[in-house]
């Protein structure tokens, strides 16, 4: 089977992210009434596995190793079986 | 004694660091980020740059370069590693020195000239300076936020491995701006428990000649080098 895979990877909370404060100010300044805006990296790939449970492990592992624990955590999005 | 100065895609202060060490006598040599060994060497310096263009984070591709593995191993067996910059942000992410540099508090690169105090002179890379001597030396970075959890501060103060901070300019009024990327406590560089591993973010081959606009990184290869001299080869 064939799978597409999407992580985020985000800085934790309270870790001060300029990022994602520049953003913040100008979308105000458009306007819109936001507020904790957060800058963080979206990741895509697809792979082969067995099953769902397997492409989901394997985006676990590629999480370990791309994110950095002191300041990011990451999340598996979604594990999409291709047809 | 032979030093290997580490050339990931990207690195651009190899050759600096290379021209450094050999001034102090030192005999370096390039080594690419490929080499699956650093038989013979005992020391290697990461330089600065923009290892694998900073893509995903600073340091975090160059981490899985081959050569890692080396530097790891040399790290574990006491002898010195020095990482400069994108060098420092590589051994973090690798784990070899704890905490991690993040995007400057302005957002800006910021290439200046800073002040920053020697806080220890016990070590292979600062025995050449005096306690508490300002040093000035240039910094060209975007990711030099230095941060850790409050534990691993706590523990890295405890155990004096702060080994460089920004400090204020000698003699002047002193002002709140002496940190030029929002490090916390002032960090400029720091030390494995060890001793033995350091990064830094400022550029100390980058002031070792007057023609350069100062020599006070030239401390740091001499006490290098008076290290290496009495390291078992």
């Amino acid at each position: 089977m064939r799978y597409h895979l999407t992580l985020l990877i985000e800085l934790k909370d309270g870790i001060l992210d300029p990022q994602g404060r520049a953003v913040e100010g100008v979308l105000q300044g458009l306007g819109f009434r936001v507020e904790g805006v957060r800058v963080g990296r979206v990741l895509e790939m697809e792979v082969e596995a067995r099953d769902e449970a397997e492409a989901r492990a394997v985006a676990q592992r590629i999480g370990q190793a791309l994110a950095n624990p002191v300041m990011e955590v990451f999340v598996v999005e979604a594990v999409k079986e291709l047809v | 004694m032979r030093v290997a100065v580490v050339q990931f895609p990207g690195s651009n202060c190899d050759q600096d660091a290379l021209w450094a060490l050999r001034l102090v006598g030192l005999r370096a040599e390039l080594v690419w980020h490929t080499e699956g060994s650093l038989e013979g060497f005992q020391a290697a310096v990461l330089p600065g740059g923009f290892s694998y263009g900073d893509y995903l984070r600073a340091g975090a591709l160059a981490k899985f370069s081959p050569v890692m593995q080396e530097v790891r191993r040399l790290a574990l067996r006491g002898y010195p590693v020095v990482g400069i910059c994108n060098g420092f942000q590589v051994l973090t992410e690798a784990g070899l020195l704890p905490g991690a540099l993040l995007a400057n508090t302005n957002l800006h690169f910021t290439c200046k000239e800073v002040y920053l105090r020697v806080e220890r002179t016990d070590l292979p890379f600062t025995s050449a300076y005096a306690q508490g001597q300002v040093l000035r030396l240039p910094i060209a970075h975007a990711e030099g936020r230095y941060y850790a959890d409050e534990e691993t501060l706590e523990r890295l103060e405890q155990n004096r491995q702060v080994v460089f901070r920004y400090a204020p300019a000698p003699h002047a009024a002193g002002g709140p701006d002496h940190n030029p990327n929002g490090s916390l406590h002032d960090i400029a560089g720091i030390v494995n428990e060890g001793g033995n591993v350091l990064g830094m973010m400022p550029h100390p081959e980058r002031a070792v000649e007057e023609v350069l606009g100062g020599t006070d990184g030239l401390g740091l290869f001499w006490s290098l080098k008076a290290a290496l001299e009495v390291l078992p080869a």
